[in-house]
């Protein structure tokens, strides 16, 4: 229980924190009501060029609104990779051992605390451009059930990605391309702009299967598509994500420790 | 005599690889070579050296971040690096050039945080606080963004976390590295206040020679990675120069003074400056001498400055052959 509690009063200070970043949100929310209008627009074409009631089984407005929770989730993630590198690279990462908190939960509690501020700001946003837009979607307590559920694992499976790359650091010179792979990875393979749905049928399975797919597509779908069933499916796909990553880290993370240079103070 | 920190025969070395992917280079360095020495509880120690000495590598094994590759360590009983977790209750830390304060946030949010850290006692935490933020004099910005802060004000914020806990062993890595005068004589003189009433062992590492002379009362020297002086501060100025600086003001003009061990610093119209060396002549004869010279209007006798000490040890230190260190190399692929 002193555990937790340690580690709430870390994701808790990291939230404080990052609403003193009023600069960085602003420009984030500007770039996401600006990047949603446009891909709305884009959607809101199709629909009305092709006559289609639902395409990949999904209506405009359920298009437009996994579109705003997709967008919010991928705009809401902290650079943790780049947080994890510098850590190594500076030596910073000393600071963090001399404490009793051990780092990969200090960092995944600061990237929650940061994350959850960042997704509900990005949320709000995204909701007045798709309420604007299309008007509210259904209203389904499962959905958002669904959401509240899924996202925090999304969330855990981001940065167990995330800081694993970081960890790359004490190997390589620079994570920062490996870092832009796998956003862009995330973007694609997690249905960002074009849901699951949308892929060749002989790709689709093995999309929803990774981990990208429970990122991003998961909790998107499940909010705006609810089914109790997809759900479970979701949140066992996401917890054995949660499992291998964090096995895989506990690997890398001891033999990186073993590699602490962290020269000169 | 309990104590604080024990190292035997400590030595870590690392691998460090050179050249192309298709012929690399892999050197062993030893960065520290087989240090040992006891630090009873409530002592101050300055670990000096210079830069790439493995100052910085030997406090990361006593705190638990580095294995060492051979040798054995205890820091209040604790292996570090088998009981980090442990041992972190009980230490303090203070690397002056990172901070462990929240950027955006004021210090009292980096409080709070720590006490949950640590798991502290709310009603101990609050006194504890209450009582850090009147000696450190943190009132005024306690509630003001950690940002907005000057570099004093920061470490004294900076300090202060690290003592919440009531650790028992604190260190200082380079704390009044950029700080003004002013403000780094305030925190030697809370540092220093902190290791009496507390009974606080401070294990302090800086460039700083006053720094040192203010906080230590003990000094160890490490060079190429072993301890080639370990002494008291005291002692080391003593021991290490043997000279005094004589500043002498004369009421009128004085007859030059010429004696052996004695060298002229400066003249400028009645007044003298005078090195003597101690061990060629004593300073009973200088004065004298002095009182000969001229009608003396004021006469002060000062120990070198530390400075000086430490670079003559430096000096004295620098042959690697003489110290028996040397980069082996171990392989070539």
């Amino acid at each position: 229980m002193k555990a937790l509690n340690k580690y709430l009063a870390v994701a808790s200070v990291a939230a404080r924190s990052n609403l003193a970043y009023f600069g960085e949100a602003a420009s984030r929310l500007l770039f996401l009501a600006v990047i949603l209008y446009i891909f709305m627009r884009l959607w809101k074409v199709t629909y009305t060029e092709t006559g289609a009631a639902q395409l990949g089984g999904f209506s405009l407005e359920q298009m437009l609104w996994y579109l705003a929770v997709t967008e919010s989730i991928m705009l809401s993630a902290p650079r943790v990779a780049l947080l994890v590198d510098e850590d190594v690279r500076t030596g910073a990462l000393t600071l963090q051992l001399v404490r009793p908190l051990a780092y990969p939960m200090y960092r995944l509690w600061t990237t929650m605390g940061e994350r959850v501020v960042r997704f509900a700001v990005n949320g709000l946003a995204a909701s007045v451009v798709a309420w604007v837009l299309v008007g509210p979607i259904p209203w389904n307590p499962l959905g958002l059930l669904a959401l509240l559920v899924s996202l925090p694992l999304a969330f855990a499976i981001d940065f167990l990605g995330n800081f694993l790359i970081g960890l790359g650091a004490f190997w390589l010179e620079d994570t920062s391309g490996l870092v832009l792979i796998y956003s862009r990875i995330t973007m694609i393979l997690g249905g960002m702009l074009i849901p699951l749905e949308f892929f060749p049928d002989a790709v689709r399975p093995i999309m929803q299967a990774l981990p990208f797919a429970s990122m991003v597509y998961g909790p998107a779908r499940a909010f705006v598509r609810p089914d109790l069933a997809e759900l479970t499916v979701l949140v066992v796909r996401q917890g054995l994500a949660v499992l291998a990553f964090s096995v895989l880290i506990g690997l890398v993370y001891r033999m990186a420790l073993r590699r602490v240079f962290a020269n000169g103070g | 005599m309990n104590l604080a920190v024990e190292l035997d025969g400590l030595r870590k070395t690392f691998t460090v690889s050179k050249g192309s992917l298709f012929k690399r280079t892999r050197r062993e360095v030893v960065a520290v070579d087989g240090v040992s020495f006891a630090v009873p509880q409530g002592q101050s120690v300055a670990l000096i050296g210079p830069n790439g000495a493995g100052k910085s590598t030997t406090i990361k094994m006593l705190t638990g971040i580095l294995h060492p590759t051979s040798g054995n360590a205890r820091v209040l009983g604790l292996v570090p690096w088998n009981e980090r977790g442990r041992l972190a209750y009980h230490l303090g830390v203070v690397f002056g050039q990172r901070s462990q304060l929240w950027y955006h946030l004021p210090p009292s949010d980096t409080f709070n945080l720590l006490a949950s850290v640590y798991g502290l006692d709310k009603a101990d935490f609050a006194k504890r606080r209450d009582m850090l933020i009147e000696r450190f004099g943190l009132a005024p910005f306690l509630d003001t963004q950690v940002r907005k802060l000057s570099l004093g004000q920061r470490m004294r914020a900076e300090i202060a976390a690290s003592l919440l806990h009531k650790p028992s062993v604190l260190f200082l890595d380079e704390p009044t590295i950029g700080l003004d005068v002013v403000a780094r004589q305030e925190l030697r003189d809370l540092i220093r206040e902190w290791n009496r009433e507390e009974g606080l062992t401070v294990f302090l590492t800086s460039h700083d020679a006053g720094d040192i002379e203010s906080v230590a009362k003990r000094v160890i020297v490490i060079n190429h990675g072993r301890v080639v002086l370990d002494d008291k501060v005291s002692t080391v100025r003593r021991k290490y120069l043997g000279c005094k600086v004589l500043s002498v003001k004369f009421h009128e003009a004085f007859s030059t003074i010429a004696l052996d061990g004695v060298t002229v610093l400066k003249t400028n119209g009645y007044a003298l400056k005078l090195e003597v060396d101690t061990e060629l002549v004593s300073i009973e004869r200088v004065i004298h001498e002095v009182l000969q010279a001229g009608q003396v209007a004021d006469i002060t006798i000062e120990d070198p400055p530390l400075e000086e000490v430490i670079a003559h040890i430096y000096a004295a230190a620098s042959n690697p052959e003489e110290n028996g260190y040397a980069e082996e190399e171990v392989k070539t692929t």
